[in-house]
C-alpha cells in the first residue's frame, strides 16, 4: 500500500526533528493524535495540530497523559492509525496503558522526545535515559519495538517505519528520539507519496461469525476488526484465551505477545554498520550519540586505530546475534550513551566475556565530548587484560576530581 | 444466571432508543464476564482502571458514527478528572457512573460495606449530578439500580442526545463484599435504596447531596443543548481556515 498524496507534504524542507516526526506520522496515514504538551516534544504536537485540519486528521489536547494515551487506544480500535507524542514525566504517566495496549495488541505509536531526568530533571535538555523504561516500564511481561533517529530526516523516515511496524506486529512502537534531534534543524526531503510504502492494517476478512479475536496467523500476529462493526467484541486486558475470555493462565497470552516480537526479531532489527570489516574497536551507539561518535571515530582512524561503528536503529529488539559475532574478533566495544549505563549492559551480555566493554557515561543535558569517546577507544587499545564486567571511562576532568577510573562490577 | 440490573437497563435502552446495536461500544473499567456481555450484542472494552471516559473519547473520535457508553465507578481516585474535561468539551459520550459508595456515606446505615473501611467511612460522597451539571453535561440523571425502567428511558434519551451525559446509578458494589455488613445480601441493600428514594424530576442539582438518614433524590435533572466537540471543532476551524479545512469525519484508511 502506498501513502495517500493528500497526506504527504512532498518537498525539501528546513525543519527540526519534532516537525519532521509529525510530518512522518501524517504521511504514514496517522489520523489521530491525542496528546498533552510537554517540552521538548511540544513542537511535534504543534506541527501535527497545524497540519491536521488540512488533511482531515484530528488533534485533541487531552487533560493529561493518562487520558491522551487512553484516547489513542480507543481511536486505534476504531480503525484509525493513532499516536501520542510525549517526553519525560508524560512517558512515565503513560506506562500503565502501554501495558494495556500490549496486552490487547493494539497498534499504536508513541513519539518520545527524551529529556534529562529523573523527575523534572532538565526539561529543555537532552537525555537517553528512558531506554530501559521503554522496554520494562509497564508491569508484567511484554515486548516493544523502539527506533532511534539521529537526524530530522530519520525522524521523518522512522516515524513512517514505526507505524508500519505497529500495524504489522500489533505491538507498541516507540520513536525514542531525544531533545537534540527533536530541536535540530536540518534539511529534510519528503518524497512523493508513491515512494512511501505503508503497511495496511491486518483486517480480518473471513465470515463474521467465525471471528476469533486473538487467533494468530502464522507469524503469531492475529488479524483485527474495527469497533462498531457487529463483531460483538469482548476485549478485556485480563489474561485471556484466543476468544478474549479470561483465563487463569498466562500460557496463551503473554507467551505469544513476547514471542511475536522475539521470533520475528530478525525481520524487525535494523542496524547500520560502518568500517567493521577491519575494526579492532567497535563503537556501539544509538540516537544523537552516534553522530557524536563519528567525530571520535574519524580522529581515531587518523591516528591509525581501526575503529568501526555499530549503530542501533532498533534498540529493542536488541541485535544480540551480531554483537556476539563481532565480540569474537574485536578487542572491545565502546558504548557512549547519555545515561549512566543502560544499553551497555545489553552489550556486555551479548559479548559473553569475549571482549572488553567500556562505557562512556553522560549525565544528560548535553551530548558527549568526542574526545571522551576517543579516550575510551584508546583505553581499549592499551588494555593489557580483559576487564571484569564493564569498564566505566572517566573523563580527564573526572579523573582530576575523583581519581582515576574505577572498575564497575 | 443472575441478571445484572444495570446491563439489562442498558440493553433495554438501546432497544428503546432505536440506535443501531452494532454501533454501540461500551467502555468500562468495571469487569463484566464475557458470559454476561456476549449475549447483549454490543462491543465491550474493559479499559485500564479509571480510563473509560478518555478511552471512549478515542473510540468516538476514531469513528464519530459510534455510540459510546462509558461505565465508570463513582469517580473515585482514578479518572475523576476525565469526566470534568469530557463535560467541558461536550464529548459525545453517555457516562453511567455506578455509585457503590467507594466514597461512602450510605444513607441511614453504617457504611461498613466497603473494601478499605471495615469500620465505616466518614468521608463525604460526590454529588455527581451537580458535578456533571457544573462540567457542562447536557443530560443529567440519577437512579438507583432497581429503577430499571426509568434508567432505561434515561439512557435511551442520552443515547439520542448529542453531547455529554451523566447518569448516576446507585448500586451496591456487586457481589464482592457479601455478608460484611448488617444487610447481609446485596439485594436487600438495592431494595433499601430503592425504597428510600424519592423521584423529583427537574430538581436543582444543588439539593442532591446524599446524606445520612435522608431520602435519596432521583430523577432527570438537566436537559439542555450545547454544541458537541466535533461540531465545535468543525465550525471553528472552517471559520478560520475556510476552503483549506477538511472536516473531520473520522474516515479511516
Amino acid at each position: 500500500m502506498k501513502a495517500n498524496p493528500k497526506d504527504v507534504r512532498t518537498g525539501v524542507f528546513y525543519i527540526d526533528g519534532d516537525v519532521a516526526a509529525a510530518e512522518g506520522a501524517l504521511a504514514a496515514g496517522c489520523k489521530f493524535l491525542g496528546g498533552y504538551p510537554i517540552t521538548p516534544s511540544t513542537e511535534a504536537a504543534e506541527a501535527f495540530a497545524r497540519r491536521a485540519p488540512q488533511v482531515g486528521a484530528m488533534f485533541i489536547q487531552m487533560e493529561d497523559e493518562l487520558g491522551s494515551i487512553a484516547t489513542v487506544m480507543g481511536a486505534s480500535l476504531s480503525g484509525q492509525k493513532a499516536m501520542t507524542i510525549t517526553s519525560g514525566p508524560g512517558f512515565s504517566l503513560m506506562m500503565e496503558t502501554i501495558g494495556f495496549g500490549a496486552m490487547l495488541e493494539i497498534p499504536f505509536v508513541i513519539i518520545n522526545i527524551q529529556r534529562s531526568g529523573p523527575s523534572t530533571g532538565l526539561p529543555t535538555r537532552t537525555g537517553q535515559a528512558d531506554m530501559m523504561q521503554a522496554r520494562w516500564g509497564s508491569h508484567g511481561e511484554y515486548e516493544v519495538i523502539t527506533l532511534s533517529p539521529d537526524s530530522p530526516q530519520e525522524s521523518f523516515d522512522f516515524t513512517i517505519k514505526a507505524f508500519n511496524l505497529a500495524e504489522k506486529y500489533r505491538a507498541p512502537v516507540m520513536l525514542m528520539s531525544d531533545e537534540c534531534v527533536g530541536h535540530m534543524t536540518e534539511k529534510v526531503e519528503i518524497p512523493e507519496a508513491d515512494k512511501i510504502d505503508l503497511e495496511p492494517r491486518r483486517l480480518y476478512k473471513g465470515p463474521k461469525d467465525k471471528y476469533i479475536p486473538f487467533k494468530p496467523d502464522k507469524d503469531l500476529v492475529p488479524p483485527m476488526v474495527k469497533a462498531g462493526e457487529g463483531y460483538r467484541l469482548y476485549l478485556s486486558p485480563l489474561s485471556h484465551d484466543q476468544r478474549g475470555h479470561p483465563l487463569l493462565s498466562q500460557k496463551s497470552t503473554t507467551r505469544r505477545i513476547v514471542d511475536k516480537i522475539r521470533l520475528n526479531a530478525d525481520d524487525i532489527i535494523e542496524t547500520k554498520e560502518d568500517g567493521l570489516d577491519d575494526a579492532e574497536v567497535v563503537v556501539v551507539s544509538y540516537g544523537i550519540t552516534s553522530r557524536v561518535a563519528y567525530r571520535a571515530i574519524e580522529q581515531a582512524r587518523k591516528s591509525g586505530i581501526k575503529v568501526g561503528i555499530f549503530r542501533l536503529i532498533t534498540v529493542w529488539p536488541f541485535p544480540d546475534k551480531r554483537i556476539t559475532e563481532l565480540a569474537k574478533r574485536v578487542k572491545g566495544f565502546v558504548v557512549p550513551e547519555i545515561n549512566y549505563g543502560q544499553i551497555v549492559f545489553e552489550v556486555e551480555r551479548c559479548v559473553h566475556g569475549n571482549a572488553n566493554v567500556v562505557l562512556v557515561p553522560h549525565g544528560g543535558g548535553w551530548v558527549h565530548n568526542p574526545d571522551d569517546i576517543l579516550g575510551a577507544i584508546k583505553q581499549i587499545m592499551k588494555a593489557k587484560k580483559r576487564y571484569e564486567g564493564i569498564f566505566e571511562y572517566k573523563t580527564e576532568l573526572e579523573k582530576l576530581i575523583f581519581g582515576s577510573g574505577v572498575q564497575k562490577k | 444466571m443472575k441478571q445484572h440490573p444495570i446491563l439489562s437497563a442498558l440493553v433495554n435502552a438501546i432497544k428503546i432508543s432505536g440506535v443501531d446495536k452494532n454501533k454501540v461500544c461500551v467502555a468500562s473499567d468495571i469487569f463484566y464476564s464475557p458470559q454476561e456481555i456476549e449475549p447483549l450484542g454490543f462491543d465491550f472494552f474493559q479499559t485500564p482502571r479509571g480510563r473509560p471516559i478518555p478511552f471512549g473519547t478515542g473510540l468516538k473520535l476514531g469513528n464519530p458514527e459510534l455510540k459510546v457508553v462509558a461505565l465508570t465507578g463513582d469517580l473515585s481516585t482514578l479518572g475523576g478528572n476525565h469526566l470534568v474535561h469530557a463535560g467541558r468539551r461536550n464529548m459525545e459520550l453517555v457516562t453511567v457512573c455506578i455509585n457503590n459508595f467507594v466514597y461512602p456515606l450510605e444513607p441511614g446505615k453504617e457504611s461498613a460495606k466497603y473494601m478499605f473501611s471495615t469500620y465505616s467511612n466518614f468521608e463525604r460522597p460526590f454529588n455527581i449530578p451537580h458535578l456533571g451539571r457544573s462540567c457542562g453535561a447536557v443530560f443529567v440523571a440519577r437512579w438507583t439500580a432497581l429503577h430499571t425502567k426509568e434508567l432505561s428511558t434515561s439512557v435511551a434519551k442520552a443515547l439520542n442526545k448529542p453531547g455529554f451525559s451523566v447518569i448516576e446509578v446507585i448500586s451496591p458494589g456487586g457481589n464482592y463484599f457479601p455478608g460484611i455488613d448488617s444487610l447481609d445480601e446485596e439485594s436487600n441493600l438495592i431494595k433499601y435504596w430503592y425504597e428510600h428514594s424519592e423521584i423529583k424530576n427537574g430538581e436543582d442539582t444543588m439539593n442532591l447531596e446524599i446524606e445520612s438518614g435522608k431520602e435519596i433524590i432521583v430523577g432527570e435533572f438537566i436537559e439542555r443543548e450545547r454544541p458537541t466537540f466535533i461540531d465545535s471543532y468543525n465550525a471553528r476551524l472552517s471559520e478560520i481556515m475556510g476552503d483549506k479545512f477538511v472536516p473531520y469525519g473520522g474516515k479511516s484508511y
